[in-house]
This record gives structure tokens, C-alpha cells and sequence, in this order.
């Protein structure tokens, strides 16, 4: 039996539903209400039959977790074997099998890339754009990273969708952990070349001593906190030993 | 009229950073030059944007791990320190920005208590789209799901202004009682500025991450400093 094929429409519609997959997160089934509202709609073409559809929406209520950006992919081969479920051609525990297989894989994959390297690094680079061209920089760094993240979301959602399983191999293609290692190194850089613009920045406004000290509250404020500080205490600390900096210079300056 | 304004900036971004899209919208680079526009002063967004950013780098929804709420620190930051800036007559400068910062940031601990409230809430929400569809309403089930949005649109509209409220109140009555405070203020916004950037690298988790961030520092000063003297 051929299994039924879905139309763009309704693909549309469960993609755009898919990106609020995390509106009712939570500590029991984690996505699972997110992930059963984005595959409704694909549910009720397939399942004409009011039973069957309510029992196909009660498979994707129970646990489910992933990267929200790599979740389309699981969301695409999930639709993928319910057709194949409605039309007989699997048993109906198929999709929730693959969705379980895949979550964990593809939720480590979608944090060490999207979360722990990709948007750092442009978070890093749109930093830099707002230090040297202002507003415009930042715009044109959060476009540049939305194409990228919603062409990768589109894609995901469609090869999971075409290929099933065979994601796997799609998804491997990409070498995303390779990539994750360059962006962090380079995003690493781009912080190193925020702090010179501010340290620049400082002594342009306020003396060559203002950028002596903002540039020690890096070096200091990075091994603090590779020793282990606490960010927002070294914040204040950091704030306060310039104001106190400043305060002593003053008076040296005053006293000679 | 501000502080409904920020309500709604505060609010929606809450609802982006984890709800839907996340797309960048509410980290504090997008964030505050939106708060500064909505508010008046771009350039008083943009100025906090940067080390925002970077400072709160690293807070990422890795799993079931809950970060502080850059967004809502953000928001608060930015309306704290446009509004009070405007409370003295002119627009956000690097004193105003750094008390803001130092009365603000705490929020961002807060909401994160708040966001453990949110998913106690939503799990609520979970047992009722089960018990929705075990009565064969099925829409209301999958319905429920945007309910979700709610909770946390509502706690950062309400906290994000309150914050930004105090500095507005703060801030001028502090740089009016102490008018020399204002020179040691800027650098002290100088050095909060460098350590977010050490931060942000820190907050990249690479193993050569020191080397990169050092290496590129230290290179740029040494560039500038010669393009200085090329042209003195």
C-alpha cells in the first residue's frame, strides 16, 4: 500500500507550529504538549478517522526532548512514519520508536552546535558590530544568523520528512561538530577584539589610564573566572575596582 | 506610557527567548538597542548591548539546565538606564549605564527562580491537555500548549519595568547628591565592559579559548597603538 502523501499546506502549518515547541516546557513530558500541537495538523490528514487520530496524538503526548532547532528534523521523520502507519505499512509504535531513538543524539548535537558555538559565535560578532558601526552592525549580524538558522530548520524539517531514518546520514553530512570546534575558537577571537575596542574606547574618552584599566579587567576577569568566580559578583567587583582605580588616580594626580 | 512599553518589549522577548522562534530576538545584542529604540534612545540600547551580550554569553538552555534570564535583566537594564537618563535631560552615558547594570542584573537571578514556577505551571497545562484528550477533546488538548506563553510573558512585563522603574528613581537622585561620583562611574563601566568580554570567551567552552582571545587582544592593541602613533 503506498502511504499518502501530505500537502505543502499542512507541511507549512506544522513547521510554523513547530516553532513553539517549547511554549509549555516542563518537567514531566518536557516538549511532549509542543511536539503533539506541531504534528496535530498533519494528524488530522492522515487520520480521517477520529479514533485513530486521537490515539496518534496521544503517542506524541508522552516524553520528548530535544534541541528545539534539530526537534524539526524529528518532527519531519515522525510525520514521515505516521504516513507509513496510516497506510499500513508499519506498526503504530514506528514513530515513537524514532523518535526516541533520535532525541538524545540529535539534542546533543543541536546544544554543542546551535547553542554552545553557532549563536555564541554570532552573539560575539554582533557585539563587535554594535562597538564599531552601531545598530546597523548588530542588524545585519541577527539577519544574517536568521537566514542561516531558519534555511538549517527548513532543511532539517524536510530531510526528516523525505528520508525517514536516512536523516541520520543527511545530518552526519553536515560535520557539525567540526564546525562547532572552529566557531568557538573564532568567537573566542571576536570577544578578544570587543575587549581592544573597549579598551580603545576607554582611553579615547577617558586617558591612556582608562584603557590600561579596562584592558587588566579582562586578563583579571578571565582568570577569575577560569578559577571558578562566580560571573555577577566579578561583575561588581570588577565595576567597583574601576570606580576605586579611577578614585586613586584622582588623588594621586591631586596630591602631586 | 514608557513603562507599558516596556512591558510589551520585556514580555515578548520573554516568550521568544524559549517559548517560540528563538531566533536571537531576546539576547540582550537584539534586545536592548529595541528597548532603547521603543523607549526613545537607540544609542542608549546600543551602548549596553555589547557587554550585555557578552557578559551573559554563556547563558544557554542546555537540557533541563534553567540560565539566569539575560532577557529580562536586559530589559531592565536598558529601560533602567534610558529612562534615567532621561530623568536627567540628556541621553544614557556610560555612569548612568553602569549603575543600572549594578541595580538591575540581580533580576536576571530572579527570573530564573521564576522560570522553575513556569514549568511547574506548564506541567499543570500537561496533566490538562492528557485529561482533554482522554475526554476526546483533542483541540483543547493540543490548545494547551499555547497557554504555556502566558506565565512567562506576564512575569517579565511585570518585573522588567519594576526594575527599570527603581533606576529611573535611583540613579539621578544618586549622580545629583554625588556629581564627582560620575568620572570614577565611567571607568567603572570600562572595567564591567572588559570583563564581559572575558566572559563572553570564557563562556565559549574551547580548550585553546585563552590562547585565541589573548592572541587577538593583544594583537589589536598593538595595531591600534601603532595606527596612533603612524598618525601623531
Amino acid at each position: 500500500m503506498t502511504a499518502p502523501r501530505l500537502s505543502p499546506a499542512i507541511l507549512a502549518r506544522v513547521f510554523w507550529r513547530c516553532l513553539f515547541l517549547q511554549a509549555a516546557w516542563n518537567r514531566r513530558g518536557m516538549q511532549n504538549l509542543g511536539f503533539a500541537y506541531a504534528i496535530e495538523p498533519a494528524l488530522r490528514a492522515l487520520y480521517p478517522d477520529e479514533a485513530r487520530c486521537e490515539a496518534a496524538l496521544a503517542r506524541h503526548l508522552r516524553f520528548f526532548n530535544c534541541h528545539p532547532y534539530m526537534a524539526a528534523a524529528i518532527l519531519g521523520g515522525a510525520i514521515h512514519h505516521e504516513e507509513r502507519v496510516a497506510a499500513g505499512a508499519e506498526p503504530e509504535g514506528q514513530p515513537l520508536l524514532y523518535k526516541q531513538t533520535l532525541q538524545g543524539p540529535l539534542a546533543a548535537l543541536g546544544d554543542g552546535f546551535f547553542w554552545t558555538a553557532l549563536r555564541p559565535f554570532f552573539g560575539a560578532l554582533a557585539a563587535l558590530g554594535a562597538l564599531l558601526l552601531g545598530g546597523p552592525g548588530v542588524a545585519a549580524v541577527i539577519v544574517l544568523y536568521n537566514v542561516i538558522h531558519l534555511t538549517l530548520r527548513v532543511r532539517l524539517f524536510l530531510a526528516g520528512y523525505r528520508r525517514g531514518d536516512a536523516v541520520v546520514a543527511e545530518i552526519a553530512k553536515l560535520g557539525l561538530p567540526l564546525a562547532a570546534d572552529r566557531l568557538r575558537e573564532w568567537g573566542a577571537a571576536l570577544c578578544g577584539l570587543a575587549a581592544a575596542v573597549v579598551v580603545a574606547r576607554a582611553a579615547a574618552l577617558s586617558g591612556p589610564a582608562a584603557g590600561v584599566l579596562a584592558a587588566v579587567a579582562a586578563a583579571a576577569g578571565y582568570a577569575a573566572l577560569a578559577r571558578g568566580a562566580r560571573l555577577l559578583p566579578t561583575a561588581y567587583a570588577a565595576a567597583l575596582f574601576g570606580a576605586a582605580a579611577a578614585v586613586a588616580v584622582g588623588r594621586l594626580h591631586g596630591s602631586s | 506610557m514608557g513603562y507599558l512599553v516596556l512591558a510589551l518589549v520585556a514580555g515578548l522577548a520573554a516568550v521568544e527567548r524559549k517559548g517560540f522562534l528563538q531566533a536571537m530576538l531576546s539576547r540582550p545584542i537584539t534586545l536592548a538597542p529595541v528597548a532603547g529604540w521603543a523607549l526613545g534612545d537607540l544609542q542608549g540600547g546600543v551602548l549596553v548591548a555589547a557587554p550585555l551580550e557578552l557578559f551573559w554569553l554563556g547563558a544557554v538552555n542546555l537540557g533541563a539546565a534553567l540560565p539566569v534570564h539575560e532577557a529580562l535583566g536586559t530589559a531592565a537594564i536598558a529601560g533602567g538606564a534610558v529612562l534615567a537618563g532621561r530623568a536627567l535631560g540628556g541621553g544614557t552615558t556610560p555612569e548612568i549605564a553602569i549603575l543600572a547594570v549594578l541595580l538591575c542584573a540581580p533580576l536576571a537571578l530572579l527570573g530564573r527562580k521564576a522560570d522553575r514556577l513556569v514549568e511547574i505551571w506548564n506541567e499543570r497545562l500537561a496533566v490538562r491537555a492528557e485529561n482533554a484528550l482522554a475526554h476526546h477533546h483533542p483541540a483543547a488538548a493540543v490548545r494547551a500548549n499555547l497557554y504555556g506563553l502566558f506565565l512567562p510573558f506576564a512575569i517579565a512585563a511585570v518585573l522588567a519595568p519594576a526594575g527599570a522603574a527603581a533606576a529611573e528613581a535611583i540613579i539621578p537622585a544618586l549622580l545629583r547628591a554625588f556629581p564627582g561620583a560620575a568620572a570614577p562611574l565611567r571607568l567603572g563601566f570600562f572595567a564591567f565592559a572588559g570583563l564581559a568580554c572575558a566572559s563572553g570567551a570564557k563562556a565559549l567552552r574551547a580548550r585553546r579559548a585563552p590562547r585565541f582571545f589573548f592572541a587577538a587582544l593583544g594583537l589589536a592593541v598593538i595595531v591600534t597603538l601603532a595606527a596612533g602613533r603612524l598618525h601623531a
